[in-house]
């Protein structure tokens, strides 16, 4: 078995004066480093208290975003480890769940498209769309 | 956990014919850190020293740990710290001389503690021995820091308790409250105008506006639901928002609202399209339009 990479606090910079709160730029960041391949599958992360202490910042926001992720599968807790990027993207969560994720966005879009009157089957033709064209 | 620190209950404070304070209500559960915002003047160190009992007020309470703040315990009295604006110690002492008086006066005293911060934070060598009246501001300001974290306090109030430091000072005492915090689970509140260092601590803010706490909330939901909708009167005299905070008119029949939409609201100012402006706001530009 391969060695484990781990991460130091320093892989996260954060801006303040944002409209967007931290703990959301801390989410967004990960997001991105692990769909460019920085983290790789089985990574671990710095501690809470490591990038607490490394950014100046209120622990209970550094755990906020890492729950938030381990919630979306994206993370995945390991005890006596910490917290490691989920060996396999999307699939630790059953399906029902990852769709409860999705609904709110989807009820946000379907409340807009009744608005301007668009029928069923011409928006879920447009989400069809979207979604092929990601691929 | 969530039994409440701090309890301040219709205090209302005034100088002469001026009021300052106008019933406030005010509760801080344990563990929190609650930075407190207003304008200069707006009465934050005068309800902060009535919070501490420093002032008389002129109606209303305040308990600190369930004790009314006039007749505090000396074992309550032993968890509080408190950093004052104005640093006020003994100008003819030098800092050991200084500590070791306070030391006396605190069952709990965190001497490993105090010794780490006087080295990591200047005083070292000479600097021990140097009376607090030739310090600067910002050594004093430093040296009132370290007194209040020595007997490890399980309430901490902070009134712009690092104005006259620099940032690499100010990264220290942040850093330096983080581990508190996640050592001991403090409360603090902490009043300051240095908005990225409250961004940095604070979980939750408080606005004090016209002699009362006009907004409370967690920080992350404020800034990620408050906006500023921007558009001509006529668009806008007939929204109303569940949540709104401030509705200003402008020049020209431009109208400028500052609320926090519901999904729903949400969906309907996009319905409204361009004729309006929707933004999010950062917390400099919340300050600004709450305290307006």
């Amino acid at each position: 078995m391969a060695a484990m990479t781990s991460h130091p606090a320093t892989l996260f910079s954060i801006s303040t004066g944002s409209p967007e709160p931290i703990y959301r730029q801390l989410i967004d960041q990960l997001r991105r480093l692990i769909a460019a391949g920085q983290l790789a599958p089985g990574d671990v992360l710095p501690s809470v208290r490591d990038v607490a202490q490394t950014l100046a910042l209120n622990p209970m926001t550094v755990s906020k975003s890492y729950n938030m992720l381990e919630t979306e599968g994206l993370l995945q807790r390991s005890r006596g480890i910490g917290m490691l990027v989920a060996s396999h993207r999307g699939r630790a969560r059953p399906a029902g769940e990852r769709e409860r994720l999705l609904r709110p966005t989807l009820a946000r879009a379907a409340q807009e498209a009744r608005q301007l009157e668009l029928d069923p089957a011409a928006a879920l033709a447009l989400f069809k769309k979207i979604l092929e064209e990601d691929l | 956990m969530n039994a409440s620190v701090v309890n301040i209950a219709a205090v209302s404070k005034s100088f002469g014919a001026q009021p300052v304070l106008d019933g406030v209500d005010w509760n801080i559960a344990a563990g929190k850190v609650v930075g407190l915002l207003g304008r200069n003047g707006a009465g934050k160190s005068t309800l902060l020293e009535c919070t501490l009992g420093l002032r008389e007020v002129d109606a209303g309470g305040v308990t600190l740990f369930g004790d009314p703040v006039a007749r505090l315990s000396d074992a309550t009295r032993a968890r509080i710290g408190y950093v004052p604006q104005k640093p006020e110690l003994f100008e003819w002492l030098t800092p050991i001389q200084l500590l070791a008086y306070f030391q006396a006066q605190y069952p709990r005293w965190n001497a490993a503690k105090v010794d780490g911060l006087l080295t990591r934070w200047g005083f070292s060598g000479n600097m021990r021995r140097k009376p607090v009246g030739i310090m600067s501001v910002g050594e004093k300001q430093r040296l009132s820091i370290i007194r209040a974290l020595a007997h490890d306090p399980d309430l901490l109030i902070l009134d712009e308790p690092v104005a006259s430091l620099d940032p690499a000072g100010r990264r220290d005492f942040l850093r330096e409250l983080i581990d508190d915090v996640i050592e001991r689970d403090t409360t603090v509140i902490f009043s300051t105008h240095i908005l990225s260092d409250l961004e940095r601590v604070a979980l939750d803010v408080a606005f004090l506006k016209d002699g009362k706490i006009a907004l409370q909330s967690p920080l992350d939901e404020l800034l990620e639901s408050a906006r500023r909708i921007t558009g001509p009167s006529a668009a806008l005299s007939a929204l109303r928002f569940a949540d709104e905070i401030r509705r200003e008119p402008g020049a020209a029949g431009i109208v400028s609202i500052l609320a926090r939409p519901s999904v729903t609201e949400m969906a309907a100012l996009g319905a409204e399209g361009s004729r309006l402006q929707v933004e999010a706001l950062s917390l400099e530009d919340l300050f600004v339009e709450v305290t307006k």
